[in-house]
């Protein structure tokens, strides 16, 4: 019906839908977005704060290079800010992957023991505990060089919200499914895909996206300790050794924006995969 | 029909976290035959869907065996498919995929062509074609549980087990799927066991309604046969001329069950004082005029001026009710129909035998016949006008009402049917109700007339829909009504409270017999927590100010008698006369060992002692009893009376133990 009614003024309707939809949803972090450099520029040019304010950072010739040029190599060390995201990102898909297999598999199993549950869990809690920069030197006192040292925190850092959360996926299984199953006597095998699996799958994904922010959050704090590899944690210490206050802030905009991509990028494929 | 379900003995505990075991259910013996529909139904916690759970293998019994088909059952199985309240669907999975993982799994050695026609078939069956591909999310409650009864039913299980199915759903879908439901077992020929809260479903559904008493260690209190023929239509049961009694059978075991729990929750331990076994006592009553004397006791101090500090008056609905809570002792006395000593000692209602003893008549007369009043308006206003009335109308079967198979109610009905040559249960059917439902159901049509005390005699008059056809004056004038009863070893454990019990009531008799006092009783009586009715239906009895007619004066209000000295003593003679007229209809045998049974539910004793110690002269001369039709009652050879009756059923002797039995609770 509405197909074939498609005249001017529907038309028209649907572009003040648009224009609606823009106001409401578009304007308001826009605003707030601009508000947020206003007031960080006036702190700056007050002396309010002694760091430099937005247009600063933008009239620094440094930082201005470093945002106009992301992929230039210059050295190892010597690298644009992308290709320092990429060699730190690519650290963390490396820990996080690994973390993320090892959690799921460690979930399941204790979530489905209670035997297992109570002679791992507290220490588990006991671990989980412990802060990511604490096992920066446990790490490279027991793998000695800094690479794998890195992975192992980012690992360490976010095994245990996929764990857990993957382990309270299983034993919330609801009383209902597990008693069909018995009913219909299902294979272990039928069970662990058709019940199991689809039953817990939201909670690994929950864990899976707290999992993912924390191991960002590692990367950086792990980097920074761990001097002399590539990676965007380095490059800011390197900045601060050095003074270069702009570039540090230049890279911080780089953090936080990848942080919240890889959090937007979970959150999509949870909904997508774990969304009933 | 075979057993295809066999429960025996079957038990079930569980440990609780402090170490201990709860005790669920005890002692459940169930056969279950092929075909049948049974409904479980019970108060929450009463262990019915444990049950239903020990039938699927889901949780095992600690004693006895579950079996079906002669194997015992040790783990869940699809020939005992379940349908949780809950529907359990995998929402992951669509409607069809959801029966297909149910049908491939199980039925893994039909062809996958043949399954994938069971699948369709059952989703045809439930009708949700059109709903085949979409995730129980989509779905409505009602369409989501019909899901999970296609799933049961592709299986083709021995037994379906539904576990309160339609608990979750609004009352339209209910009473749909509830419709389904039954065309599907019935075209199947399934065998169901089903777990409910709900009366009407239990009775609309069932062929057997199992009832589960209240646990810890629940067991099943009673079984109801419906006897309603198939098929059945939800709107249409309700017209069956038994569906309201099957389900107040029902809704009345449900009330008990809760009314014991409040009763053991309070139980208190037996108060000794004043030289007496017990002061704290729970009697019961029905409203009736009747009660009088015990609502006066109360109100008046008759019992705390005897030492009986702490009395409780129970109100109970039904005599039923007083039947149930003498003999389950929760009640230590009550005001009873004079024939239930009688009735209950000998085992009536299939009871086992009950001793009960009765050592004062708290009220004599107070009792009525009513007819409906187009009786009154065709022009019969007699016996023998209402025997011609029913030989000329053959096919219509008339219904009166009684409050109780013991009551002077049912016998002096029969007495009256009986001696104007009409048969009470072959000519007429009598039905038990209790008595305040009598003027509803006589204004509804349902009772064609009823035998009941007053105040409902009065009332039908008043309100214009009844007529009173015959009083107790007209029967047997100064027949016993009610009497004061106590189980034996109640009596016996505590003789004094006993004797001190009927000193209050034999007191609060006399002060009712008053003229002077008629007003304030009249007023006590009203009260809400007795009566709760209009002052102006409760009469004590002035014959010549109120009629029970629908316009002049026709015959003289039957007035209660409360006070008549040797009057209120226990007489054997008319415990006799009550107890041939039982056997008489076939209701109880005759006991051989009469003489005994009348000597010890005549607490002769008990009374004369009371009496004494309150000066009341109760000299006393043995009488013939005077009926309406001149045949008088010696008491001397009741079975050579009972020989020479014309209209009665089958008599039969029996010799009837009465053992005491310890009280269960």
């Amino acid at each position: 019906m509405t197909a074939t009614l498609s005249s001017p003024a529907s038309k028209s309707r649907t572009a003040k839908v648009n224009l609606a939809k823009y106001r409401d949803q578009v304007l308001p972090p826009l605003v707030g977005i601009i508000g947020f450099l206003l007031v960080w520029q006036l702190c700056a040019s007050t002396n309010l704060v002694r760091l430099p304010g937005p247009w600063d950072v933008w009239m620094d010739e440094r930082s201005r290079y470093l945002i106009l040029h992301p992929w230039y190599r210059n050295s190892d060390l010597d690298q644009g800010l992308l290709r320092q995201t990429l060699a730190s990102l690519q650290r963390v898909a490396i820990g996080y992957c690994s973390a993320g297999l090892v959690g799921i598999a460690v979930g399941i199993l204790v979530g489905s023991s209670v035997w297992i549950n109570r002679a791992l869990d507290p220490i588990f809690q006991f671990l989980r505990m412990v802060a990511p920069l604490a096992w920066v030197p446990i790490a490279l006192a027991a793998l000695q060089r800094n690479e794998p040292a890195a992975l192992f925190v980012i690992f360490i850092t976010s095994i245990w919200p996929i764990l857990i959360n993957t382990a309270v996926g299983v034993q919330q299984i609801p009383e209902d499914y597990i008693n069909v199953s018995k009913v219909l006597k299902l294979s272990k095998m039928d069970f662990f895909f058709k019940v199991l699996l689809p039953s817990a799958l939201p909670y690994m994904f929950t864990g899976l996206r707290i999992g993912i922010g924390l191991s960002w959050l590692a990367i950086i704090a792990a980097e920074i300790v761990m001097s002399g590899v590539p990676g965007i944690g380095f490059f800011i210490w390197d900045a601060y050794q050095q003074n270069y206050v702009t570039e540090i802030i230049v890279a911080v905009i780089y953090i936080g924006a990848v942080g919240l991509l890889l959090d937007r990028l979970m959150a999509l494929l949870q909904s997508k995969i774990a969304s009933r | 029909m075979s057993t295809l379900v066999n429960l025996e003995q079957v038990e079930k505990s569980f440990a609780l976290p402090g170490g201990q075991e709860y005790l669920a259910l005890k002692g459940i013996d169930l056969q279950i035959h092929q075909g049948e529909f049974v409904a479980l139904i019970g108060h929450s916690g009463c262990g019915k869907s444990t049950l239903l759970n020990m039938v699927a293998g889901l949780s095992l019994p600690t004693g006895g065996i579950v079996a079906l088909d002669g194997q015992t059952i040790t783990a869940p199985g699809p020939d005992r498919m379940v349908v949780f309240q809950h529907y359990s669907l995998l929402p992951w999975l669509t409607v069809r995929q959801n029966i297909a993982l149910a049908v491939n799994t199980v039925l893994r050695n039909y062809s996958p062509a043949e399954r994938q026609q069971i699948i369709e078939e059952h989703i045809d069956l439930v009708g949700l074609r059109h709903a085949a591909d979409k995730l129980p999310a989509q779905l409505s409650g009602g369409m989501k549980q019909r899901v999970a009864i296609a799933r049961a039913l592709a299986l083709r299980p021995k037994v379906l087990l539904l576990d309160e199915p339609f608990g979750a759903l609004d009352a339209l879908t209910r009473g749909n799927l509830q419709e389904q439901l039954m065309r599907i077992c019935e075209e199947h020929q399934m065998t169901t066991i089903m777990v409910t809260h709900d009366v009407d479903e239990a009775v609309l559904l069932s062929d057997r309604v199992v009832m589960l008493t209240n646990g810890p260690g629940s067991q099943i209190g009673n079984i109801l046969n419906i006897d309603i023929p198939r098929p059945r239509r939800r709107l249409e049961v309700v017209n069956h001329p038994s569906y309201y009694s099957y389900r107040s059978e029902i809704i009345y075991f449900l009330n008990q069950q809760k009314r014991i729990k409040q009763w053991r929750a309070r139980k208190a331990a037996v108060i000794a004082r004043h030289g007496l076994e017990k002061i704290n006592l729970d009697i019961g009553f029905v409203p009736l005029t009747a009660c009088a004397p015990l609502v006066v006791a109360q109100e008046k101090g008759f019992f705390a001026k005897h030492g009986l500090e702490e009395v409780n008056l129970v109100r109970e609905t039904s005599w039923r009710g007083i039947q149930d809570g003498i003999s389950g002792g929760y009640l230590d006395a009550a005001q009873m129909p004079a024939g239930m000593p009688v009735w209950m000692s000998l085992g009536g209602g299939d009871n086992p035998p009950q001793p009960v003893v009765t050592a004062l008549t708290l009220t004599r007369n107070g009792n009525a016949i009513t007819l409906h009043k187009r009786f009154y308006e065709k022009g019969i206003h007699t016996l023998g006008q209402l025997k011609a009335h029913i030989l000329d109308s053959p096919s219509q079967q008339l219904t009166f009402g009684v409050v109780h198979p013991s009551s002077m109610h049912n016998l002096l009905l029969r007495y009256w049917l009986a001696a104007g040559g009409i048969h009470p249960d072959r000519d007429v059917t009598l039905k038990t109700l209790p008595p305040a439902q009598m003027v509803a159901n006589l204004t509804a049509g349902n009772i064609d007339g009823y035998c009941v005390g007053e105040p409902w005699n009065l009332r039908a008059a008043l309100e214009g829909s009844g007529f009173t056809v015959a009083t107790d004056l007209e029967i047997w004038l100064g027949h016993p009504g009610k009497v004061l009863g106590v189980r034996e070893d109640w009596a016996k454990a505590y003789p004094n409270t006993h004797i001190a019990l009927v000193k209050a009531l034999l007191e609060a008799c006399r002060y009712c017999e008053d003229p002077a006092h008629q007003e304030e009783i009249r007023e006590l009586l009203s009260q809400r927590a007795y009566l709760s009715t209009d002052k102006s239906y409760i009469h004590l009895g002035d014959p010549h100010r109120i009629t029970c007619d629908l316009d002049t004066p026709m015959r003289e209000y039957a007035h209660h008698q409360f006070f008549l000295g040797a009057g209120n003593r226990p007489s054997r003679t008319e415990h006799l006369w009550m107890m041939t007229q039982m056997a008489r209809w076939g209701d109880l045998p005759f006991p051989r060992n009469w003489v005994e049974i009348l000597e010890r539910v005549c607490q002769v004793g008990v009374f004369s002692t009371a009496a004494r110690e309150l000066g009341i002269d109760v000299s006393y001369q043995r009488q013939p009893i005077q009926l309406f039709d001149g045949i008088p009652f010696q008491g001397e050879d009741p079975v050579a009376y009972l020989n020479s009756l014309s209209i009665k059923h089958d008599i039969y002797m029996a010799e009837v133990a009465l053992d005491r039995r310890p009280v269960l609770l």
